[in-house]
């Protein structure tokens, strides 16, 4: 069974559990992963609303022609409409399924029209995010290739990292390569410099010097699923405080590997994370104002649920996918990012990233290494 | 997400550009009655907010409130950590941060005084901003979109430098693929590389393996090439978007007559005028290649480009610029191309709203 077979034969299950007779499902490129589980089609402009009716019949439709000629051509089994007026014919199709029961989700993304045309919904959101979260075998797969093509594309990374180049022909380098493995897409995000750098964001024309950090994540996607690689490299020769920096994070990043297996929470790997930095006086790093979450889910959506946060108490289950990454703001040297992409066992974990978990560093006016 | 290479240039969309814009719309909203107006943005719906403030998303999603006489007030769930560089490539809004931010709106909205708020695009407003708007401010939603519209019909000159430039890096790019390719991964990954290496802030490209078999693009990186392949690269460039079709041949006489036909298309795009039927201006583009399907793409919302003409609806329409996509049947292949229109007639427009 491949994967979209798959999806389509939980989605069944889960409705069925549910009693729910029909879903509606809205997706962007941004927030596309309620739309994927549905419809095998990796949306980028304009929008689309899969239905799901309970005997598996399923119709995306989309509202801007390009996409849905796309979606024609690389979903030749999909049933597509082009709905220029999408939600008031999605809305016109709901009103036709009578009083059946319909959920729908992600239940902050609909659009507003649709939530007031009269069909009151169900919330879908906690029946969608419980199998985007926990994977079948073959969605696994996917994840696990996705982390190998993660691990190629951070060692192009590291080979195009070089004094004199500016930050965003990294990018081009690492999106030239993933288009040539067949990679569709990628979240990707750089920050270059010292102590003055506080996160990342896209790339603004820096040019890297020698003795910058430079942090990325690459969040490459294969068969519509997201694996991600954190790593950090210096231009030139890691200094003795940033080799020091660094190990506190490496011994954070195995603390909250270490801590991974079924049953445990969300909370207890942020805090097994969290803890390291606290014992060496940085605790005041893991706050908000430094660090966004301590890792997070992987899937169809880069960043999905569990958030790894000391706050969140979500059991962690077998087939979960997760990167753990201990990413935060040094005072030091700056900010420092690493992180693997796991796979939840029952005792345990599958680490799927072969990077090795080193502050790499550039021969000066060299090739990473 | 954009990927791509993200900054202000002032020397190419000042902040005196943007504030103008913000006051045409601030006339609109007194001409329509609205006390404010609201405009929401995500990395796929950027169009509206970049045209007010220069600023796209390059993740999460925001809103955007004009009320008459103050600077934008940009409302967002990405943390004050990203607030630097928002900050950055935003010069002319307030940054405020919020897990909630339409609750934010709501409370700016309500303390403003404001009854009667204009959105564009309110049917597709998130349904949870418009939640927490309500949350916070007893106000009237009403759909903006015409009122937006009439103002970001008219063309300035930034922004038709902004798309000459984008389409002078998408022409750049294109000129890299080489009709011998036998694998889309080879021709799409060096054009990638040259669209993202000359500044581009993202590029999307789709590709027709065979036009012999299929004539519609996909992104189907692990493909063989055909005898005839075309690719679409979409383009953005400080926040404009381009978008061009070309086909490419190893058969030596149909390249040499897709290209015939690529420079009459070239001669005659500048000069097509949107407002006028374009099916008529484009009957007899060349010898005999026979228009077979088009449509017209333009900005007018929040999507950055929106189709606004076809074959089957070919009335004419006020657009800053124009995409044209169009298929021709050249001795039995279907050739693909496309690209930007208009660009010659628009400054006249220009001088017009002016």
């Amino acid at each position: 069974m491949n994967t979209v077979e798959t999806r389509r034969k939980r989605l069944a299950e889960a409705m069925a559990d549910a009693g729910v007779d029909a879903l509606v499902l809205y997706g962007n490129a941004w927030q596309n992963d309620y739309l994927r589980y549905a419809a095998d089609f990796g949306i980028l402009e304009g929008e689309g609303i899969a239905v799901v009716r309970r005997d598996g019949e399923t119709t995306l439709y989309l509202d801007h022609p390009l996409e849905a000629e796309r979606a024609f051509a690389e979903w030749p089994d999909g049933e597509i409409r082009l709905a220029r007026d999408l939600v008031g014919e999605v809305a016109g199709i709901i009103e036709r399924l009578g009083n059946s029961r319909v959920a729908a989700g992600p239940a902050r993304h609909l659009p507003y029209g649709l939530v007031r045309s009269g069909k009151r919904f169900e919330d879908a959101t906690a029946l969608i995010d419980r199998l985007l979260m926990v994977k079948a075998k073959e969605e696994l797969e996917c994840v696990r290739k996705a982390a190998a093509v993660a691990d190629e594309g951070y060692a192009v990374f590291c080979a195009a990292a070089r004094a004199g180049r500016p930050d965003y022909a990294l990018i081009a380098e690492i999106e030239a390569f993933f288009r040539q493995k067949g990679v569709d897409d990628n979240f990707m995000i750089i920050g270059v410099g010292g102590p003055e750098v506080r996160g990342m964001a896209p790339p603004s024309g820096k040019l890297l010097k020698t003795g910058d950090m430079v942090t990325t994540e690459l969040t490459p996607c294969v068969g519509g699923y997201y694996a991600q690689i954190c790593r950090t490299l210096v231009v030139g020769e890691p200094s003795d405080a940033q080799q020091r920096a660094f190990a506190v994070f490496r011994e954070a990043l195995e603390a909250g590997i270490a801590a991974v297996r079924a049953g445990v929470t969300a909370a207890d790997v942020a805090k097994a994370e969290n803890d390291v930095f606290r014992q060496y006086g940085l605790g005041n790093y893991v706050t908000s104002e430094y660090t966004r979450v301590r890792g997070h889910g992987v899937g169809l959506f880069p960043d999905t649920k569990p958030h790894i946060l000391e706050d969140v108490t979500t059991t962690l289950e077998e087939d979960m996918s997760i990167i753990v990454h201990p990413n935060t703001y040094h005072p030091e040297v700056g900010y420092i990012v690493l992180g693997d992409t796991l796979i939840v066992r029952e005792d345990g974990s599958e680490c799927l990233t072969r990077t090795p978990r080193h502050l790499f560093g550039t021969s000066v006016g060299g090739e990473g290494r | 997400m954009r990927r791509g290479l993200m900054l202000w240039r002032e020397q190419e969309l000042s902040a005196a550009d943007v504030k103008a814009r913000q006051q045409r719309l601030e006339g609109a909203m007194k001409a329509a009655g609205l006390d404010a107006f609201l405009v929401y943005t995500n990395h796929v719906r950027s169009a509206g907010v970049t045209y007010l403030t220069g600023f796209t998303p390059y993740w999460s999603d925001a809103l955007l409130l004009i009320l008459p006489g103050q600077s934008p007030l940009f409302s967002t769930a990405l943390s004050k950590r990203v607030g630097n560089w928002i900050r950055s490539v935003n010069p002319t809004a307030e940054i405020a941060h919020s897990p909630k931010p339409g609750r934010l709106i709501g409370e700016r909205l309500a303390s403003a005084g404001c009854k009667c708020v204009g959105v564009l695009e309110l049917d597709r407003l998130p349904a949870g901003l418009a939640e927490e708007i309500a949350s916070a401010a007893d106000v009237e939603l009403l759909d903006g979109t015409e009122v937006f519209a009439s103002v970001r019909a008219k063309p300035d000159s930034a922004e038709l430098g902004l798309v000459r430039r984008a389409d002078a890096l998408v022409l750049e790019a294109l000129g890299t693929v080489d009709p011998a390719s036998r694998h889309a991964g080879q021709a799409v990954a060096a054009l990638e590389r040259v669209a993202r290496e000359a500044g581009a802030e993202e590029c999307y490209i789709a590709i027709a393996p065979h036009l012999d078999r299929d004539t519609r693009p996909g992104r189907f990186g692990g493909a063989e090439l055909g005898r005839s392949f075309a690719v679409r690269l979409s383009l953005a460039y400080n926040g404009v978007w381009v978008r061009r079709t070309r086909t490419f041949s190893r058969d030596a006489a149909l390249q040499e007559q897709v290209q015939s036909l690529e420079r009459a298309f070239a001669a005659l795009a500048p000069k097509l005028d949107p407002v006028s039927p374009l099916g008529p201006q484009l009957k007899g583009l060349a010898a005999g290649a026979d228009l077979a399907r088009w449509f017209l793409e333009a900005p007018s919302g929040t999507l950055p480009l929106t189709e606004v003409a076809s074959e089957d609806r070919d009335t004419g329409c006020r657009v800053p610029y124009g995409v044209l996509s169009a298929a021709f049947m050249l001795g039995g292949t279907t050739v693909l191309l496309g690209g930007p229109v208009g660009l010659d007639l628009l400054p006249n427009a220009t001088e017009e709203a002016a």
